[in-house]
């Protein structure tokens, strides 16, 4: 059966809560990187304070309705990002969200490799009939990356979010398991 | 659209911990009942004790446990308690558990009927793909209701309990989605 941790360019890891409070700790600086993320106002704070929020993650566990994972380059198995499924187990729909922290990794396939790989977990191993993600329409870099693993852009909240005096869009997008199944070429999933 | 906590003999309704505890210490005193319900060694626990369980289970339920107590639609008395616990999401597969406690109440079809109501919630409610239950070779009269409410035979543990002095199988059943909507018409809404 293929690996279902490793893609062409990175791998799905799993940290201690020290090693990801390090690294989130650089990753937390880069504002633009933050305000990319999520819509909360960005914020730094201290390495203690991320470690005992991860450590707080990693007691609650992982499943059924919730998997984390870090990514690894396969080539110097450099820690550079890390994603997130939330399931609704009735409705067998899987949110994600997707970070690719190290800036020199942005734009070179790295997340949409990671995304495939999302995609592939969700659908292959926690069998949910679809995922659904959120952007804002000032990274359109993100909205390429999730166009080329699958996604379809579905639908868009008008002016709700205001980043540097501007307001701007939330994007939704989504791909349905027969979406994702025909993609695959009838190769053997 | 139809009310799904609702029977044609019974109805779901929450669990109480102080009042449930105080059935589940009087249902345990009756050994037959507690070997129709389970393997383990037939215990009796104080109405006090079963409460403090009772209060730590319902504290602890999550999105894998549908747990009920049954109440007869005519009078609201408390007859038993029915347990979907979904124990694998990506298969959709949940166990059910149930016990009449009250045992003028057995062999008249509220058994059955409560199952029926379980089935329908599983099904069109959490929107699994299949339920099973185990049940124990000297229960006919449990066979018979799950065989009534669409459950088929799909397999047996030899010899997996140690009862009365001798060895006694354990019999897996199970529905599938399919089976169940082909029964209901394919009109799960009615």
């Amino acid at each position: 059966m293929r690996d279902l941790f490793r893609g062409e360019l990175v791998r799905l890891t799993a940290e201690d809560p020290e090693t990801r409070a390090k690294i989130e700790v650089h990753w937390q600086r880069d504002s633009e990187y933050r305000r990319f993320l999520d819509t909360e106002p960005a914020m730094v704070v201290s390495e203690k304070w991320l470690k005992d929020w991860f450590e707080k993650r990693n007691e609650e566990g992982y499943g059924p309705n919730r998997y984390v994972f870090s990514i690894r380059t396969l080539a110097e198995e450099r820690l550079i990002g890390f994603f997130s499924l939330w399931v609704d187990l009735v409705h067998s729909e899987a949110w994600v969200g997707i970070g690719i922290g190290e800036r020199a990794f942005w734009g070179k396939g790295y997340g949409t490799d990671a995304m495939r790989l999302c995609l592939r977990y969700a659908f292959t191993e926690l069998n949910v009939q679809r995922v659904s993600l959120g952007l804002m329409d000032y990274n359109p870099r993100a909205l390429r990356s999730y166009e080329k693993a699958g996604f379809r852009l579905e639908g868009r909240t008008r002016g709700d979010v205001q980043r540097a005096g501007k307001r701007h869009d939330s994007l939704w997008m989504g791909i349905l398991r027969e979406e994702w199944l025909a993609m695959q070429n009838g190769e053997k999933v | 659209m139809r009310d799904i906590y609702k029977g044609e003999l019974v109805r779901l309704s929450a669990m109480d911990a102080g009042e449930a505890g105080k059935a589940f210490a009087r249902w345990g005193r009756d050994s037959e009942f507690r070997r129709l319900l389970g393997s383990d060694v037939a215990q009796l626990h104080s109405a006090k004790a079963a409460q403090t369980w009772l209060e730590k289970e319902l504290e602890e339920a999550s999105v894998n446990q549908h747990w009920f107590s049954i109440r007869k639609l005519d009078d609201d008395r408390l007859l038993g308690d029915i347990d979907l616990y979904v124990y694998n999401w990506s298969a959709r597969d949940a166990f059910v558990g149930l016990g009449i406690g009250e045992r003028e109440f057995w062999g008249k079809g509220y058994g059955t009927d409560v199952m029926r109501v379980i089935l329908r919630y599983a099904f069109t409610e959490v929107n699994l793909h299949r339920v099973t239950l185990t049940v124990f070779e000297y229960n006919p009269r449990a066979i018979r209701s799950y065989e009534k409410a669409g459950f088929r035979h799909e397999g047996r543990m030899r010899g997996a309990l140690n009862k009365e002095g001798r060895r006694w199988d354990i019999l897996v059943m199970g529905i599938l989605r399919e089976e169940w909507m082909e029964q209901n018409d394919n009109k799960p809404a009615n």
